[in-house]
């Protein structure tokens, strides 16, 4: 479906040191840098494949879905979507695809949503019955029928992020686009939000390419991730398998019903969090079965759970072993 | 026959989305109807100053200047209500990157930004200006004929079609430059030279209100047209001009769609 070679991707910044002065210089003499956001970035994703695309800040991750979608030309490399070059924007295209940004919106900010629905439908040439109807569907899956007539500047961030949505897919595109689709939204509404779109992915086969801040997001819906640091693709494949080989370990987090007697904890394994009747130790992952049998004969349990270690905390390690030694990796 | 019927429709649903804009408040809606009557009526004033000490200027009497005047304000209406709204329109998508929006819409992304904002209450504006043409017809003593009004029809085509493309180069720099503002306000300080008859200036100002930001050929030939002193090479001239900029205008978009960025999420 997408099939993206050796991409890359360099922007001329105006650079400047802060001050008046420096500011006066730059009016007469400008010096600008050649940032490179994307660096031979190359992949493909299968119809119906949902990918994660991961990384700092400014690694690139904005811009390779603006390329993806015909927004921005390439500086070299050449990408596809089903059987275009996204930046020709053909009709067939752009009926194939949407994008859904995070921290900008598509909706009249004056009017009631339904008037950006109105819009699209006559911008996609949509008939009119089978506009309404996957209106109607999506209005009723995202539960948002009473807001739909309200003016858009009255509505909450979440609100807006599922009116938005639904303008969105209301020409019922093949391949979504979405960048930072929960940002700003509470944890309720992210995992609505993120069901929805799982729902969308399954119920009409496509293909789905996400970004977000939020490892839940991605650690709930994609089963594959695609790492971008510093416009290097530095890993493609299995989250999972990602977590493990970086950190090969579980947690395992006991509740005590009274304080154990000191040593008894430190012989299990490495203490990662401790609290007078709390303790979190990190286990490599082949002597779990031992070290919990161990903790239930020795220390006082109430409580006793065995989990991964949190994905920040993987995806920070392996970006930060990543630029202590170069190299990129991939499954 | 289908892409004609879908344009149409996209036209009909921009107009109305504007006009529900316009209505949503209604305060700044009567406010806005007020404020372009008013300065339709300054536009007059320079004018009055000028022949309250002399007959004519440069070969134009009062009343045939009065034509210029009043076709000027006829096409200031169109531009501030018709052109001018959906213009800013770009220029704010561009610097906030909410152009992404246009550009992944299956149209033509020239015709979307040309037709995003309407402002409906320069329609008084028009009306105006209309009524300042028939005054001046009727200082004048008469009426243009049937051919010279359809030749002035024809130029106010031509004119229309020269502002839209001059307003559209001045966004395509916005892609490169992202911030246009007082790129706009040179524009429109530009085109308020409009008001004068051509041949109120000399040398190398005439030649670039001629050519380079066609001004005589926006106001000053279809005045001349009403008044049936326009001649056919002239009229021939305005029209060759206005499809060489419509064209060179469509061809600088289309490079500078290549040079947009998009502003960073």
């Amino acid at each position: 479906m997408i099939r993206a070679r050796k991409l890359c991707k360099t922007y001329r910044v105006h650079r400047r040191p802060p001050g008046l002065l420096a500011a006066l210089r730059s009016v007469i003499r400008r010096r600008y840098e050649e940032v490179r956001a994307l660096v031979d970035v190359s992949f493909d994703i299968a119809p119906g494949e949902r990918v994660g695309f991961l990384g700092p800040n400014g690694a690139g991750k904005t811009t390779a879905l603006k390329i993806l979608s015909g927004l921005l030309y390439p500086t070299s490399g050449s990408v596809t979507v089903g059987d275009f070059v996204p930046q020709e924007r053909r009709t067939e295209f752009l009926h194939m695809i949407t994008l859904v940004m995070g921290q900008k919106q598509q909706l009249l900010w004056d009017l009631p949503p339904a008037e950006t629905f109105a819009m699209n439908r006559a911008l996609f040439d949509l008939p009119r019955r089978e506009a309404d109807a996957t209106q109607q569907e999506l209005v009723d899956l995202l539960e948002i029928g009473p807001l739909i007539g309200k003016p858009t500047r009255q509505l909450s961030l979440g609100e807006r992020m599922k009116c938005e949505l639904v303008a969105a897919l209301l020409h019922r595109p093949k391949v979504l686009f979405l960048d930072e689709p929960t940002i700003g939204l509470d944890v309720s509404m992210q995992a609505r939000v993120r069901d929805f779109i799982r729902r969308y992915n399954e119920s009409t086969g496509a293909s789905v390419l996400l970004t977000s801040h939020y490892m839940e997001d991605v650690a709930a819906l994609c089963p594959r991730v695609i790492v971008i640091d510093k416009g290097h693709l530095i890993y493609d494949g299995d989250l999972r398998t990602l977590a493990r080989r970086i950190r090969p370990e579980k947690r395992i987090t006991m509740h005590f019903s009274s304080v154990p007697a000191p040593g008894d904890l430190d012989r299990l394994g490495n203490c990662v969090a401790r609290s007078e009747l709390q303790a979190t130790l990190a286990v490599p992952a082949a002597q779990v079965t031992e070290a919990v049998r161990a903790a239930l004969s020795r220390l006082p349990i109430s409580d006793i759970s065995v989990e991964d270690p949190p994905l920040e905390e993987i995806m920070q390690e392996f970006l930060d072993g990543q630029s202590a030694n170069g190299g990129a990796r991939s499954a | 026959m289908r892409p004609l019927r879908h344009y149409a429709r996209l036209l009909a649903v921009q107009m109305r989305t504007s006009l529900t804009l316009a209505v949503q408040y209604r305060f700044d809606f009567f406010l806005e109807g007020a404020l372009a009557l008013f300065w339709l009526a300054i536009t007059l004033i320079p004018l009055l100053v000028v022949y309250s000490r002399r007959e004519s200027v440069a070969g134009w009497s009062f009343p045939e200047a009065l034509v210029v005047v009043g076709w000027f304000s006829v096409l200031k209406a169109v531009l501030d209500g018709g052109v001018t709204p959906s213009l800013n329109f770009v220029v704010e998508g561009v610097r906030k990157g909410t152009l992404d929006f246009i550009l992944l819409k299956p149209a033509d992304a020239q015709f979307l930004v040309s037709t995003a904002r309407f402002e409906p209450w320069r329609i008084l504006d028009f009306l105006g200006s209309i009524a300042v043409l028939a005054y001046a017809f009727h200082r004048l003593g008469r009426v243009p004929s049937v051919g010279d009004f359809m030749v002035g029809l024809a130029l106010f085509g031509v004119a229309l079609i020269l502002l839209y493309s001059l307003w559209i180069l001045v966004v395509s720099v916005s892609f490169r430059v992202v911030k246009v503002d007082n790129l706009s306000y040179l524009f429109i300080s530009i085109f308020d030279a409009g008001r004068w008859p051509i041949d109120v200036f000399k040398g190398a100002l005439r030649l670039i209100f001629t050519v380079v930001f066609p001004l005589a050929l926006m106001t000053t030939y279809p005045a001349q047209a009403l008044l049936g002193k326009l001649t056919s090479a002239h009229a021939l001239l305005a029209g060759t001009g206005g499809l060489a900029f419509a064209a060179i205008a469509r061809l600088v978009w289309k490079r500078a769609l290549r040079a947009y960025t998009s502003a960073s999420s």
